[in-house]
């Protein structure tokens, strides 16, 4: 049984990615008061690069070939390993965070070698910021992972959100409270959105993920794309999920909660995009040499979330 | 300074066309910008005997212009750049166009030319037809670099993510940091200032009004105060009147373009380029059903402007009232979020003193404290019986730039209500015949000021027709505002300047 819900996990997250991002499009755009593409274009996008030609510069090496299956792997694995519609299934025991993290830190990695491969000027200039970012958010990332960890008392994601599951939302929320901001920060500066990066931008100066993958085309970039989504999507629905874990199936895995489950993982994803929509209407993205500030916030909030959680679980 | 004190100080008897020896004229100009009568314009001309190189100054009451002859079998004169910075591109363009020789010129590149046109080419002289086909040629045009530990070339464009014109720009950065920045722009040169000669000015027109697709109201009339001061035609109280309405119209637009692009794409705060665009949109369709185009062609003709009903007074007064409350929100917004401020602030810094040495023009110039406007400074149209303030700032930072756009924009709006309500009755359009004379024409498009100076020929014919562009000038400030930024800041430095390809490479 396990089994059929972790696929069934896997493939809700896979299927949700593409509309995750339609959705916050969609959002932004009614915020501009403009109309905006429908929420079903990033499947045709996607589709419509699979059968595009690929072209890749003879400057490139095998690296450049294999980084998008690396890339689209570890999202792969992250739709699995991440608790976003069930928990206490088969990938509980693997989703430790260190694991999750260091999984996640492949994709970027592989991501930043593709950007540096081909030796073009934006691709470098993209991978140097994406290392300078993700160096200086990753302690924010593992202090408010241990801090989750302290409060529920397990090291994996699946443990955590059982956690978050079984307790009252109430005497949960507030020890957690810090963490969870510092979680958003994360979210954010992870998945490339604002005041990070702007994942809509057509100014080649200012891009950091869209430099990095700027040389793709074709199928590469369709599967480069979608492990972003993917990425997105499943950090995203993590979030969801501990600031309202209500509605997530656990076991026993009857009918009728799954059913729950499918609209609540439904709801907390356009909750999630509409938030993300709402934050990158209303801020401006950062200049570059202010980035150390917000990773900083971001780690004093983390900080600030680990010492809570230490001392509630002291008294 | 007027101009008879300034051929005082030279010393030279004249009006405001003066001959003065070649040996000269470097000495004499830099009296006058001493003075402080910047250098506006240079331009050649070929003569019978040789070449006359002219120099344009903006005085008090009008413009001062020096002239040196230079015999064509030694067209050469010591350069005017080793003490004038603003002359550094008008004499490379000289010698692209005409083979005049600044000598001492600290940077004797090209400028127009690309490597392919073959050495001694030089296509405004008049025995190069217009059609010549050259042959391929490979002429090195070497860029400037840095060399040191851990300092990089980014090159970007010509080509360009996004649909712009191409230009090409060489930084040489340390991390984000910019050393230098250098651009090469004149891909795709029109050669307007060629194709116009041996035609009439009607015939001329319509390639005049697509030197800069942005600002067809601006070049038009330069071109109309030119060709009608050069053959002594007035033109109607009315129509004056008409031509303040255009331009400033054409202003308004193109501040609330800039505006929305500045935050919307400059720093990503989308909301203010999808308001802004959307209400760029709502005057272009106003001009459409106004003029019949949306970029105003037809709004300037030749000895008058396009007429307006009484009916067309209440749609520009709807359209514009709408506008400016909706653009007060914007910007209320706009300088509500300290992010967006914080971008602005600080972010390329021009300094009033490379403003002045380069020849800055219009919003970037006034951001850093010049206070040339030529609606006031060289009254045209009905500018003198309007009264136009002049909006000065003092940071020179994107922030300045943006202030000075809003400020103006306000000033537009007035302009243009003023004009809705004290339109004189008459004729919009005065026939006009077009005889033998040369004269300049200036005006302040929204980018800056425009100078043409056209010479007809006794059919009435262009025989020379020299325009000068604002992007032209201030396309070189980058070198002098982007260093110290960081890449990622260059997007929104050149969206406050906003600078035309297509006007640069007429």
């Amino acid at each position: 049984m396990t089994v059929t819900i972790l696929i069934l996990q896997f493939f809700l997250v896979l299927a949700a990615a593409p509309a995750t991002v339609g959705i916050v499009r969609k959002i932004k755009a009614r915020f501009q008061n403009r109309r905006g593409a429908r929420i079903t274009l990033p499947y045709w996008s996607l589709l419509s690069l699979l059968r595009k030609e690929m072209t890749i510069t003879r400057h490139s090496s095998w690296v450049f070939r294999i980084v998008p299956f690396v890339v689209f792997g570890s999202a792969l694995a992250l739709a699995a390993l991440i608790p976003s519609f069930a928990v206490g299934i088969l990938a509980a025991s693997m989703s430790n965070i260190f694991l999750v993290g260091a999984v996640a830190a492949l994709g970027s990695a592989f991501l930043v070698f593709g950007g540096m491969d081909t030796g073009s000027t934006f691709g470098n200039m993209g991978s140097s910021r994406e290392m300078t970012i993700a160096s200086l958010i990753e302690p924010a990332v593992y202090v408010s992972l241990a801090s989750l960890a302290t409060l529920s008392g397990s090291w994996s994601l699946d443990g955590i959100a059982l956690f978050f599951a079984a307790s009252k939302w109430v005497e949960i929320i507030l020890p957690a409270s810090l963490t969870l901001v510092a979680l958003v920060f994360v979210l954010l500066a992870e998945n490339a959105r604002y005041p990070v990066d702007n994942p809509a931008t057509h100014l080649e100066l200012t891009m950091v993920h869209e430099a990095m993958v700027l040389e793709y085309s074709g199928p590469y970039l369709a599967m480069l794309e979608y492990a972003s989504w993917i990425k997105l999507t499943a950090m995203l629905m993590l979030v969801m999920n501990l600031v309202a874990p209500w509605g997530i199936l656990t076991s026993p895995f009857a009918l009728g909660a799954t059913l729950i489950a499918l609209v609540a993982f439904a709801i907390k994803l356009g909750v999630g995009a509409f938030v993300i929509a709402f934050i990158e209407s209303t801020i401006v993205k950062m200049r570059f040499y202010r980035m150390q500030e917000y990773m900083s916030l971001a780690l004093i909030v983390a900080l600030g979330g680990l010492a809570i959680s230490l001392v509630s679980i002291a008294v | 300074m007027t101009i008879q004190s300034l051929t005082q100080r030279i010393g030279i008897a004249g009006k405001d066309f003066v001959l003065v020896p070649r040996d000269d004229l470097h000495r004499h100009a830099e009296v006058c910008v001493e003075a402080g009568a910047p250098l506006m314009f240079m331009y050649a001309t070929e003569e019978a005997n040789g070449f006359v190189v002219h120099v344009v100054f903006s005085a008090e009451d009008g413009f001062l212009t020096l002239k040196a002859e230079l015999p064509r079998d030694d067209p050469t004169y010591p350069s005017l750049t080793r003490s004038i910075m603003a002359a550094h591109w008008y004499e490379r363009l000289m010698h692209d166009q005409f083979g005049i020789v600044a000598e001492g010129h600290p940077d004797w590149r090209r400028l127009i030319h690309h490597e392919n046109i073959p050495e001694g080419t030089h296509p405004l002289r008049k025995d190069f037809a217009w059609n010549t086909k050259l042959p391929h040629a490979n002429v090195p045009y070497p860029m400037h670099a840095v060399t040191g530990k851990g300092i990089y070339e980014v090159p970007v464009g010509p080509i360009h993510a996004g649909i712009i014109e191409p230009g090409h720009f060489r930084f040489n950065v340390r991390g984000e940091r910019i050393l230098t920045l250098e651009g090469k722009l004149f891909f795709k040169h029109k050669g307007v200032e060629k194709l116009v000669e041996g035609k009439t000015p009607e015939e001329a027109f319509p390639f005049i009004e697509r030197i800069s697709g942005d600002m067809v109201a601006g070049h038009a009339l330069a071109f109309a105060e030119a060709v009608e001061a050069a053959s002594g035609v007035a033109i109607s109280a009315r129509a004056k009147h008409l031509r303040v309405l255009w331009s400033e119209l054409e202003r308004a637009t193109a501040h609330v373009f800039d505006m929305g692009n500045m935050g919307g794409n400059g720093t990503g705060f989308t909301f203010m380029a999808a308001q802004g665009f959307r209400m760029v949109e709502d005057m272009r369709r106003l001009y459409q059903s106004l003029v019949g185009h949306r970029f105003l062609r037809g709004a300037i003709v030749l000895g008058g402007a396009h007429d307006i009903s009484e009916g067309d007074v209440e749609k520009i007064r709807a359209v514009i009232d709408d506008i400016e409350r909706d653009m007060k929100k914007v910007l209320a917004i706009a300088y509500g979020s300290d992010g967006l401020m914080e971008r602005f602030e600080t972010t390329g810094i021009l300094s009033l003193e490379a403003a002045k040495a380069y020849g800055a023009r219009g919003t970037p110039a006034r951001a850093s404290g010049v206070t040339l406007d030529i609606r006031t400074g060289h009254p045209y149209a009905a500018y003198k019986e309007l009264g136009v303030s002049v909006v000065t700032e003092k940071g020179g930072d994107v922030a300045a730039r943006f202030k000075v756009r809003d400020r103006e924009l306000t000033e537009s709006f007035r302009l243009i209500r003023e004009v809705l309500r004290t339109l004189p009755k008459g004729e919009a359009k005065t026939n006009s015949n077009f005889k033998q004379g040369s004269a300049l024409g200036a005006v302040e498009s929204w980018r800056g000021a425009i100078i043409d100076w056209v010479r007809l020929d006794a059919e009435g014919r262009i025989d020379r027709c020299a325009i000068s562009d604002p992007s032209f000038c201030n396309w070189s400030l980058f070198g002098e505002l982007a260093p110290g930024n960081i890449v990622p800041d260059f997007p929104l430095c050149n969206k406050s300047l906003n600078l035309s390809y297509s006007g640069t490479d007429l």
